[in-house]
């Protein structure tokens, strides 16, 4: 509550003495109360204002083709949180549309890929990337696939040498004779 | 040689098969919020109608926050719960709905027919919603009274959950 009275007060002496009388009134039984007058609506967007833990820029300010570039290829790297397996890029969900839209603002104000992809991270959740970090329990995405590929060559490898010495045997003159014999036994 | 095969099948299955096995215990649409235990974002946002309300100005109580929509079920089915739990935490709790892509006359037209539990906060392009990390509509988050986020609800959030959530915070 203090904190915000605080930042209220920023604003001038005139609107901290009429919020500070609102703001009492929060205090109150009948709670939540609106910090300014209903009867003064302000414009939505104008008043609007959601906080991003961001910090400062990491480059200059982007804008025009390296703009567009920039947010196709990170939006592309960003999971589409209603979709199925879809990128923000490639959705054409509200949801992907407002991401995709944050995400340029945020590249044009000159933050790097890496600081909006945190940005996105910090709320929901390394889900957020289409491609995890190569860490930890993922290293199994990476690694699984390599160790199965080496595993399956190795297993016909194997398979095709014991049948070429498998054929070599069967193409033995001398134990043919022996083959005939078992033929015969097993088919009586 | 079968019994190299199978024991080579064991070698392979057996890693998956306790992939799968671990897997059944957990909700494949569950998600953790890594916001749990952080600070909830801020945000200023005005409500259908007119009044201007800012999370960190609400500090000292705890607030819960609800995102929702007309065209979400569990909404709807929510709605009454939240009222009653409203009423029964006024002065002591704040409880503030966000509108999670819905058109501003449809909600304004559900309140007036089924009463308002809260204010019915505009999220102009969803910034509010992404800064939650809200994947879809309900979505509720309890904020203690230093502002940190203590329980994420995704889906309908009962009764007995909220108050059992909300109490230790009063």
């Amino acid at each position: 509550m203090s904190q915000g009275l605080l930042s209220i007060a920023r604003a001038g002496v005139a609107w901290a003495l009429l919020t500070a009388a609102l703001a009492v009134a929060l205090a109150l039984p009948g709670s939540t109360q609106p910090l300014e007058p209903p009867a003064a609506p302000v414009a939505p967007v104008a008043s609007t204002a959601v906080s991003r833990p961001l910090g400062d820029p990491a480059g200059p300010p982007r804008s025009g083709a390296e703009l567009d570039r920039v947010t196709e290829r990170l939006a592309s790297r960003m999971r589409c949180p209603v979709c199925q397996g879809l990128s923000i890029a490639a959705s054409r969900s509200i949801s992907a549309l407002n991401m995709r839209h944050e995400v340029r603002e945020l590249l044009a104000a000159g933050y790097s890929e890496e600081q909006v992809l945190d940005y996105f991270e910090q709320a929901y959740g390394e889900f957020i990337r289409l491609v995890p970090k190569p860490r930890g329990f993922n290293l199994v995405v990476w690694v699984l696939p390599v160790a199965l590929l080496a595993l399956g060559g190795a297993l016909i490898a194997r398979l095709t040498r014991s049948r070429s010495v498998r054929s070599a045997s069967a193409a033995d003159p001398a134990l043919a004779d022996y083959r005939e014999r078992v033929r015969k036994e097993t088919s009586d | 040689m079968n019994r190299r095969v199978l024991v080579v099948g064991l070698l392979v299955a057996s890693p998956l098969l306790a992939v799968l096995a671990v897997s059944f215990r957990y909700d494949p649409h569950f998600i953790r919020s890594p916001l749990l235990g952080k600070e909830a974002p801020n945000f200023r946002l005005v409500d259908i109608d007119g009044g201007t309300y800012e999370l960190a100005a609400l500090r000292g109580q705890p607030v819960v926050i609800n995102f929702w929509a007309t065209y979400c079920p569990p909404c709807i089915v929510e709605h009454p719960m939240l009222s009653q739990a409203a009423d029964h935490y006024r002065g002591q709790a704040h409880f503030l709905g966000v509108i999670y892509q819905d058109d501003e006359n449809l909600i304004r037209k559900f309140v007036d027919q089924r009463g308002r539990w809260g204010p019915s906060l505009i999220d102009p392009d969803g910034r509010a919603a992404i800064a939650y990390g809200v994947y879809g509509p309900p979505e509720t988050f309890f904020v203690d009274r230093d502002g940190k986020i203590v329980d994420k609800v995704i889906g309908e959030v009962t009764a007995s959950h909220l108050r059992a959530t909300l109490e230790p915070l009063l």
